[in-house]
């Protein structure tokens, strides 16, 4: 378990790098969900938690400078937890959204105090004239991920294998089954959340045109991109003006 | 000075690129991502400034206040790129006109960017990848990391030697054509089809409540899904959407109610 729970450390300190640099996604529950599930042995439930997370966080896009709830640590976290419950995945769901806020908090620490420091401290270089400084200031940025992200996730997984299953034996069912009901609905804050940020609302129809193909006529996602694609082509056609001539 | 003579050559918008990356390393509240956008231009002033004081005066032009979008920020960095080549080689920019385009480029770059790529591009991918995962199988995360690597890898490649190349000229084409504008609308026509169209899916919510008349059950989902299936999940999206906007209720908020809701309404059989 103590190899275990270094790697899915040291993962989660990866993700949150990579969040902080290049931005491959890897910080996505969607991956990281999968990649911890492959480090504890049970790649299915990986697969499991990590797209129900992600679907709790799909669409959740805070603008400008407010920190959104953390999805990696709740990824990671609450897939090695299902895996410790026996692939128990609706335990996954209640624990990730408690698990976001403490990373949400986390972050606003490392943003207000932390980087401020080092801004500070970066201040000083650029006053020496000195360009190292500046670039020293980003990479001890990027180390405190360790002690921020990779020593909590460590730490609940090492010690988490041990608490899981007595701590679930004592809560009440409805309360997790509860719980995963609330997990199932929160995505629903994310859509709010996109929808109030699109400015151009003359456009609802289209809401509707998704709403249809997907509950009426069952189409999966993969369609529903293409009826996205679509829909912005004909969009583009119909309203560039340039149609009306070759029509008559 | 030095190499006053020379123009940035494409190994040093490499530099530039790759120096990019760390735009948001150091994110902080004061100044958001200010070392980031200086260690960017660190190729430039290494190259052209020589004395101490030279490259304090340079490295503090981008030691304000910068903040956008991570990816698309390699705009304003390759447009910075082309103004401070100039300052250095000709002199006829105005030091404070630089400051004045990477402001003026921070805001609709910041909307476009989380629009575009945030809330539609990633939403996209990992519907589908969720979808295929929950089927088993471990080729929708694959696909969902190939495609943002390609999207955030070309969007920065694009941004600094596109934004170098057409300067300042970019920024003025951009206000010009309407281009911006164009791009919003068509982002918000996929926008409002991904979200009508993965609510049902990805948000769950039924209800197991039941109306007993005499021998007959009759099942409350089963009446909704007959009259206007998925109808619980997009309600309750919308309920969401108008108190986001219209009451200001804070997202946190409304997760800890909603898993709040779970609880309540499991114990008093609603769900």
């Amino acid at each position: 378990m103590l190899l275990k729970a270094i790697l899915v450390g040291l993962w989660v300190t990866w993700a949150i790098i990579d969040e902080q640099t290049l931005q491959l996604q890897t910080t996505r529950p969607i991956i990281t969900g999968v990649v911890v599930g492959l480090i504890m042995g049970d790649l299915q439930t990986g697969l499991v938690v990590g797209a129900t997370v992600e679907m709790m966080f799909l669409a959740v896009v805070f603008v400008g400078t407010a920190i959104p709830p953390d999805p990696t640590l709740a990824a990671a976290i609450a897939t090695a937890f299902a895996v410790f419950a026996g692939g128990n995945t609706e335990l996954a769901v209640a624990t990730a959204i408690p698990i976001a806020l403490i990373g949400q908090t986390i972050t606003t620490l490392q943003y207000g105090v932390v980087n401020v420091a080092l801004l500070h401290w970066a201040d000083k270089s650029v006053a020496k004239g000195e360009l190292k400084g500046v670039r020293r200031a980003n990479y001890v940025a990027l180390a405190f991920n360790l002690l921020f992200y990779g020593l909590p996730t460590f730490l609940a997984v090492y010690f988490g294998a041990e608490f899981v299953e007595p701590i679930i034996a004592m809560i009440p069912e409805q309360i997790i089954s509860g719980l995963a009901v609330g997990g199932g609905m929160i995505g629903a804050v994310g859509f709010g959340l996109l929808l109030s940020t699109i400015k151009v609302k003359k456009l609802w129809p289209y809401f509707i045109v998704g709403y249809i193909a997907a509950a009426f006529l069952g189409i999966n996602m993969l369609g529903i991109g293409l009826i996205a694609v679509a829909a912005v082509s004909l969009h583009q056609i119909f309203t560039s003006g340039k149609n009306t001539a070759e029509a008559a | 000075m030095k190499n006053t003579d020379q123009r940035l050559t494409r190994k040093d918008l490499w530099k530039i690129l790759r120096n990019q990356m760390f735009i948001r390393s150091a994110l902080n509240f004061e100044r958001q991502q200010c070392i980031g956008f200086t260690q960017a231009m660190g190729p430039i002033i290494e190259k052209y400034y020589d004395t101490p004081e030279e490259k304090t005066q340079a490295m503090e032009r981008h030691m304000e206040l910068f903040l956008t979008q991570p990816m698309v920020s390699a705009i304003p960095v390759g447009v910075a790129a082309a103004m401070e080549e100039r300052l250095a080689t000709e002199g006829d920019v105005d030091p404070s006109a630089i400051s004045a385009v990477k402001t003026a480029l921070m805001g609709p770059l910041a909307a476009l960017g989380d629009s575009l790529i945030n809330g539609t591009a990633r939403p996209i991918l990992a519907g589908i990848a969720c979808g295929l995962a929950l089927q088993g199988s471990i080729l929708g995360p694959l696909l969902f990391l190939v495609g943002m690597s390609i999207i955030t890898l070309g969007v920065r490649y694009f941004g600094v030697f596109k934004g170098y190349e057409k300067g300042v000229t970019l920024v003025a084409d951009l206000q010009r054509s309407g281009l911006i504008s164009k791009i919003t609308e068509l982002a918000a026509v996929a926008a409002f089809v991904i979200i009508g169209g993965f609510t049902p899916g990805v948000v769950s919510l039924n209800t197991s409540l039941a109306y007993t008349a005499g021998d007959t059950v009759i099942s409350l989902q089963q009446t909704l899904d007959g009259l206007l299936p998925g109808i619980l999940p997009v309600g309750l999206t919308l309920l969401m959407f108008y108190l986001v906007s219209k009451k200001k209720v804070s997202p946190i908020v409304l997760m800890l109610a909603l898993m709040a809701a779970g609880v309540a309404g499991t114990y008093l059989g609603i769900f």
